[in-house]
């Protein structure tokens, strides 16, 4: 059974392989190449690796190409479907109307994404000592492109869980439609609850007679596969981790603000499941969008604009239509010199514009004029094109911007800023995570040398200041950091500020930092392993800058 | 001191004409205009000539405690900036403090 699955599974790889060619998507082809490639190596990974942390991740990167690669085929079929009507319906009678106007593209970025969590007080009674924890990652696609987030740990004393990452989608119209897909897995095997399905399936097998036993555990093996339809790439190990869809939800243009908002996540596991997380049902995040009418250029050229009020004086000017304004320099130099233009002409909602012969320009051809309302009065500009040609290819790039606008909506009434994403840090080998509680068995009980020393073993180079539990120990009083989280309740003598970002409640679990002397490893849960990222307001540690902005 | 500033329209913007510089999230001590090199309110760094803030009476070196009946003592740089370049607004008017304001009520205070 398992060779025709590998035949099957070669087929169909075949039949994708073929599809690309045909189409002489050139592009499409090497990206789906690529994920078949990396699909073949992450298999070879899985089942070469020992640790179950490193089988999580080898797992995660199976299930990323394999949604990649059925995407690229639902892409590479849709083109094919497109081309060939293109070929066939050509009638007179079918020509549709005239080409319509087609908005511009632009991108979307999400970031700071947040799903809290709401953990029950049966989960700390019930399994106390064993730390449960598992495995999370986010899944976010816009057509046929997909991306991933980092791989998160999650264990009873977070509070939600929180990925530090900046997804940016490239290319991707006003009617996008950003589909978040939350998996997870338990990091623990899968001990007595997965035993069940396959004693089941011994049982089955061994009573209903030997083909058809084999048929049904064969099922039962590939069925619950990652995600994807099971014949088609099937996962290889059975006895590896699995990934279980946890909640989706699918967010478009009219969530788009710069700022954090809340969105409803759909839940899409139970109880029963073994990677169920007591989620919240929410997701917080922060998603922008940047059309490319707002930030590059759409049309530049000489013209010659009359300065309002005065009937003859009309001054040449280097235009330059970008964003929701129309630049005026006085050379064509000037823009990349970073010269301030001569003046500034809003384009926006509210505008109007009008073309061809003007009573304020006569004798004047190709003029247009450009009207704005700002409170009681309004002021208008008259411009002059070179020619026709010119004039046209002003109205014409106008209209566009005016229509872009009107799809974008709110992203065009000012840019949101999208950061560049820091380079993505390889995997790292991941310890195994857990409060210093659990797992530090320090001898020499007042050794502080030899937790710093620990410490700093595990997380490299992280600690760059004394931590400032230190202080616990010499009684020294902490260094004061701007933003100290609420949540940690103060204890007379010092409040103790923690070294990482975000600030985070600690939930019941979390041991709280015990001042009593000789109490030598109760300390606050180590930080999580991520090095924390400067992110608003409260995690930059003491300000370097001092900016200046005028107004 | 108190100032009112007219706003200037400039093409799409309405400006005031000065720069202003601090803020609880940035570094005090790197402010030339405070006294107390601790102080992270929002100062007045360059007033551009012939602007309304000039015209106005701003000086360069002021500390802005108010805008509109906003307090402006403990706002980071951004929100600063917001409040004096709200769209909605034509007219601002500041509460400032200055040096030799601060030196001339210190002298009415200890005679």
């Amino acid at each position: 059974m398992q060779d025709r699955l590998h035949i099957l599974e070669d087929l169909n790889m075949l039949y994708i392989r073929q599809m690309a060619l045909s189409l002489e998507d050139t592009e499409l082809q090497r990206k789906l190449d690529h994920e078949i490639r990396m699909r073949e190596g992450a298999c070879k990974l899985l089942a070469a690796c020992s640790q179950r942390e490193q089988a999580l991740e080898a797992t995660k990167s199976l299930l990323v190409c394999n949604s990649r690669i059925l995407s690229y085929m639902g892409e590479l079929q849709r083109r094919k479907e497109a081309q060939v009507l293109r070929k066939t319906g050509r009638r007179p009678s079918d020509s549709g109307p005239p080409a319509e106007r087609s908005p511009c593209r632009g991108q979307v970025c999400i970031s700071d994404l947040r799903i809290p969590l709401m953990w029950k007080d049966t989960e700390y009674f019930k399994n106390k000592g064993d730390l449960h924890r598992w495995a999370v990652f986010l899944l976010l696609q816009i057509g046929e492109h997909i991306q991933d987030t980092e791989m998160i740990l999650v264990d009873r004393t977070l509070t939600d869980i929180s990925f530090q990452n900046n997804v940016l989608f490239a290319e991707a119209g006003p009617d996008f439609e950003l589909r978040l897909e939350l998996y997870g897995a338990c990091v623990e095997e899968e001990g007595a609850l997965a035993g069940a399905p396959k004693r089941l399936a011994t049982k089955l097998s061994s009573s209903l007679g030997r083909s058809s036993g084999r048929r049904v555990r064969a099922s039962l093996e590939t069925a619950g596969g990652s995600g994807s339809s099971p014949i088609l790439l099937p996962t290889p190990a059975v006895g590896g981790p699995r990934y279980h869809l946890l909640a989706h939800t699918t967010l478009t243009l009219a969530a788009v603000q710069d700022g954090f908002r809340t969105h409803d996540l759909t839940l899409a596991s139970h109880e029963e499941n073994p990677a169920w997380l007591p989620l919240y049902g929410s997701v917080c995040c922060r998603l922008v969008a940047q059309p490319f009418c707002m930030t590059q250029p759409t049309s530049s050229g000489i013209l010659k604009v009359q300065q309002a009020g005065e009937l003859q004086d009309w001054v040449r000017v280097h235009g330059v239509l970008k964003g929701t304004n129309l630049f005026c320099y006085r050379q064509p130099e000037d823009t990349d010199t970073g010269e301030e233009p001569l003046f500034t002409i809003a384009i926006n909602k509210e505008t109007r514009v009008r073309a061809g012969e003007l009573d304020q320009a006569v004798g004047r051809p190709f003029t247009m004029s450009i009207s704005n309302q700002y409170g009681e009065d309004e002021v208008t500009h008259t411009l002059q094109a070179e020619s026709r040609g010119a004039l046209q290819s002003w109205m014409e790039a106008l209209w566009q911007l005016f229509f872009d606008m009107s799809q974008w909506k709110q992203c065009c009434d000012e840019i949101m800023k999208i950061e560049t994403p820091a380079p993505r840090k390889p995997p790292q080998v991941l310890a195994k995570q857990g409060s210093l509680y659990h797992e530090m068995a320090i001898e020499p009980l007042d050794d502080i040398a030899a937790v710093t020393d620990i410490l700093a073993q595990r997380e490299g180079t992280r600690l760059e200041t004394p931590p400032p539990w230190l202080a616990v120990f010499t009684d020294q009083p902490a260094l004061p950091d701007p933003c100290s989280p609420a949540s940690v309740a103060p204890t007379p003598a010092q409040t103790h500020s923690l070294p990482w970002g975000r600030p985070r409640t600690f939930s019941l679990d979390a041991v709280p930092p015990d001042h009593s002397p000789g109490a030598s490893h109760s300390v606050a849960p180590l930080p999580p392993k991520r090095s924390p990222q400067s992110r608003g307001l409260c995690s930059k540690g003491p300000p370097h800058t001092w900016l200046q902005s005028p107004v | 001191q108190r100032v009112e500033i007219h706003k200037l329209r400039q093409g799409e913007n309405l400006i005031l004409g000065f720069s202003i510089g601090g803020g609880i999230d940035q570094d005090p001590s790197q402010n030339p205009f405070s006294e107390d090199k601790t102080d992270k309110g929002i100062y007045v760094t360059r007033v551009s000539e012939g602007g309304p803030a000039e015209i106005a009476g701003l000086q360069i070196g002021d500390k802005i405690m108010q805008v509109n009946g906003w307090d402006m003592t403990m706002v980071t740089h951004d929100q600063a900036r917001k409040r004096l370049t709200k769209r909605s607004e034509e007219v601002v008017r500041l509460l400032v403090t200055r040096q030799s304001l601060q030196k001339a009520v210190q002298q009415s205070m200890l005679s």
